[in-house]
């Protein structure tokens, strides 16, 4: 309906000619003021239905010839018109009406096109010039709509990106309360055995110096004596102090580590964050390898040994907290990707060209039609509700941003290794001067 | 003054060994184990009376330890204590572990010793084994109540009576329950969380008081492990199955429900089946008061 009112909207009604009228009237109906914007005019039979064109461009031509309208000013204009001019139905939408005339139009533009109803009766002219304006108001309400659909769609996907970076940071940060309850149990509970404990010390003490009292009185008796001197005696024995050291060492150690423990959680916890830090700095790669897998650690000690083999490597500017990002989801994958007990093999080592870190699991492996796919955003392999299919994506645009790539390989049964490969910093140099 | 009580810590962190061997040696004979494997064999050849564990350890699940203790010496407590809230892993201790406990780190250390008390009390009661029941009587009719609207469920427990001739009750909400927990002998409970919009679980928690040999399954689409925990622990349920119901695991509950009651049925009175907290929550526990004033028919038909 639209499409056939959009001709309609072009359609410019013209009173058509017969095919008996002179050459010469014809001409004057040029001149004829509502006429002045077509290039031709319609002739019709004697039913309505459209016979030709006559151009304003051929009169001229006949009337630059020298008699040419004394010649053929009385000839019917039939003889002069485009018998085959381009017609177009008002059924056609925008576009085919434009393919038609454009698919037919010839150099230089002579003629208008006609316009016809289902019948195949004259209806009135349209113009190549109104046609184009349409079709270029048509182009750009289009490219407004696409517009608006980017926008929209860059909107859902810093939407998406900030919800993986939410649902990664979430998974870690719970990881990490509960990695911090081990230390906090006996932290807890060595202290309030400490307190427990150190009691009949202080029984001990108060008890001993009455003693040091009773003695340093000349005024105190035999019996006094006597009993004080037991009172010490048995608080000695229920204090036990030379048994109570060992058990207090114990105490004292075990809960100076499981603080130390906690401080550490804390620590790489604020280190793997590093949200405030900018992508300038200069950063060991093997730090980062060492936050992910504190972090990691609750995901990965029930599922699989880490064996780290860690070479020294140049400091680079990075975004700690992306690569960051990159390596905990390499190693919670390669966690999840193992049945059982497994290993986890991480390499580091640089040579001139750049940094590497390479992550190798004895997990399940991936057939190459999963492999093929592991990059592409929302792919994924997990339960519903388990993984947004966004992670290795991200962390294959974090990698790329970095000017670095990651490979991958894997075989069924066998396990899969990543190849997170970095620009060194004397290769960023040279290609930066060059 | 019989044998002391055997308690046994399981957990791959030596120092928590450590820390709960030092609370508690003075009361108990306390073993530790940093690995599962071992614990299991100690398991095999020593009596132990108390089992708690972790949950996350390098050899194997805490919930997967203690599924095998059950298997290997059925008569000993088991608990878990954990730092990490994790269902799946409450609901595998729960349904294949049997735990008495979960409990989590860090601990309390009053409800730790209370908890531990209770549990050796329990042990030591139960020291002497339990009567064999011949494999016949395994089979009697037994009496059910649902507190479950939802087709699924009652299909499924529909047809577990009818193959095994037991007898099925319905309520419809909390005060038909309570009716039929008076007046009839019930032994298998099989609930959800919520019923014509009321919660049920301090229902269940009243139960665990009132009727300890009853039985009490818990099918539910809720996902929580803070209440599955409470639930463990002050309703000491038998099974807990998550919505929408997966047909063989629940029939497996049932059957499983159906012959432990049985079970219990051929004990003299005084064997202790089961001893739930009381709910932490201040009015759960004036909900379970008042539940208990109206359950009075049936406890008075207990103690008779």
């Amino acid at each position: 309906m639209s499409h056939a009112r959009a001709l309609q909207s072009l359609m410019r009604a013209v009173k058509p000619l017969s095919a008996s009228m002179s050459i010469s009237e014809v001409a004057d109906l040029f001149l004829a003021a509502e006429h002045r914007a077509f290039l031709s005019l319609p002739v019709v039979d004697e039913h309505n239905r459209p016979l030709g064109l006559v151009s304003r461009a051929t009169l001229q031509d006949i009337f630059m010839q020298r008699f040419g309208r004394d010649l053929r000013g009385r000839h019917p204009v039939g003889e002069v018109m485009n018998v085959a001019p381009l017609i177009v139905s008002l059924e056609a939408s925008l576009e085919e009406a434009s393919k038609q005339v454009t698919a037919q139009l010839q150099y230089p533009i002579t003629e208008d096109f006609i316009l016809i109803n289902a019948q195949g009766d004259y209806c009135g002219l349209g113009t190549v010039l109104d046609l184009l304006k349409a079709m270029e108001a048509r182009v750009a309400q289009r490219n407004r709509v696409l517009h608006q659909a980017l926008v929209d769609l860059k909107e859902s996907q810093a939407q998406l990106l900030q919800s993986e970076k939410m649902a990664s940071l979430g998974q870690m940060v719970a990881g990490v309360a509960h990695e911090l309850n081990t230390p906090l149990g006996y932290v807890k509970n060595n202290v309030q055995l400490l307190r427990e404990l150190s009691e009949p010390l202080f029984e001990l003490a108060a008890a001993q110096a009455r003693l040091g009292q009773c003695l340093n009185d000349p005024g105190c008796d035999e019996a006094s004596l006597s009993q004080a001197l037991q009172a010490a005696e048995q608080a000695r024995q229920q204090a036990a102090p030379e048994l109570l050291a060992e058990d207090l060492q114990q105490l004292y150690g075990d809960t100076l580590y499981g603080l130390e423990q906690i401080a550490e959680l804390v620590i790489g916890l604020k280190d793997f964050a590093r949200l405030d830090r900018a992508m300038s700095e200069e950063v060991d790669l093997n730090d980062c390898i060492r936050s992910a897998l504190l972090i990691a650690r609750n995901h990965i000690k029930d599922k699989a040994e880490v064996v780290q083999q860690l070479g020294e490597l140049p400091r680079i500017a990075c975004a700690p907290s992306q690569i960051n990002q990159v390596l905990l989801n390499l190693l919670t994958n390669a966690a999840q990707a193992i049945d059982g007990m497994g290993r986890i093999q991480i390499r580091s080592w640089a040579d001139t060209q750049g940094i590497y870190i390479s992550l190798q699991d004895n997990g399940r492996g991936m057939p190459p039609e999963v492999m093929a796919k592991i990059f592409d955003p929302f792919f994924t392999t997990k339960p519903v509700g388990q993984g947004t299919g966004l992670g290795l994506s991200i962390s294959y645009k974090i990698v790329q941003d970095h000017g670095g790539q990651i490979r991958v390989a894997s075989e069924p049964g066998r396990g899969t290794r990543f190849l997170v490969s970095l620009p060194s910093p004397a290769n960023v140099a040279m290609k930066r001067s060059a | 003054m019989s044998a002391p009580v055997r308690i046994m810590f399981v957990d791959d962190e030596e120092r928590i060994l450590r820390s709960l061997a030092l609370q508690f040696r003075r009361h108990y004979e306390v073993l530790t184990e940093s690995d599962p494997l071992r614990a299991l064999q100690r398991l095999r050849e020593e009596r132990v009376d108390v089992l708690v564990s972790d949950q996350r350890m390098p050899q194997m699940s805490g919930a997967q330890l203690l599924a095998e203790a059950r298997a290997i010496a059925p008569n000993t407590l088991r608990i878990l204590l954990t730092g990490y809230s994790d269902l799946d892993a409450a609901v595998e201790a729960l349904n294949n572990g049997g735990i008495f406990r979960y409990l989590t780190k860090p601990w309390d250390q009053q409800e730790m010793a209370f908890t531990l008390r209770q549990a050796a009390e329990l042990a030591v009661r139960q020291a002497q084994p339990l009567q064999v029941v011949a494999s016949e009587k395994l089979s009697a009719p037994l009496t059910l109540l649902s507190l479950d609207d939802e087709p699924d469920t009652l299909g499924v427990v529909g047809e577990f009576c009818v193959a095994g001739g037991h007898n099925l009750l319905r309520a419809r909400n909390l005060a038909e329950a309570m009716l039929m927990l008076n007046n009839e002998s019930v032994d298998l409970l099989v609930s959800d969380l919520k019923l014509a919009g009321e919660d049920t679980a301090p229902l269940l928690k009243t139960l665990a008081q009132a009727h300890p040999r009853l039985l009490s399954l818990v099918v539910t689409p809720f996902q929580d492990t803070q209440a599955l925990l409470r639930l463990v622990n002050e309703a000491q349920i038998f099974r807990y199955l998550p919505k929408p119901v997966r047909r063989g695991l629940f029939e497996k509950g049932l059957k499983a429900a159906a012959e432990q009651a049985l079970i219990w049925r051929a004990q003299p009175q005084q064997v202790v089946s089961r001893l739930a907290d009381v709910p932490r929550d201040e009015r759960e526990q004036e909900r379970v008061g008042s539940l208990m004033g109206m359950l009075g028919r049936l406890r008075e038909r207990l103690i008779a």
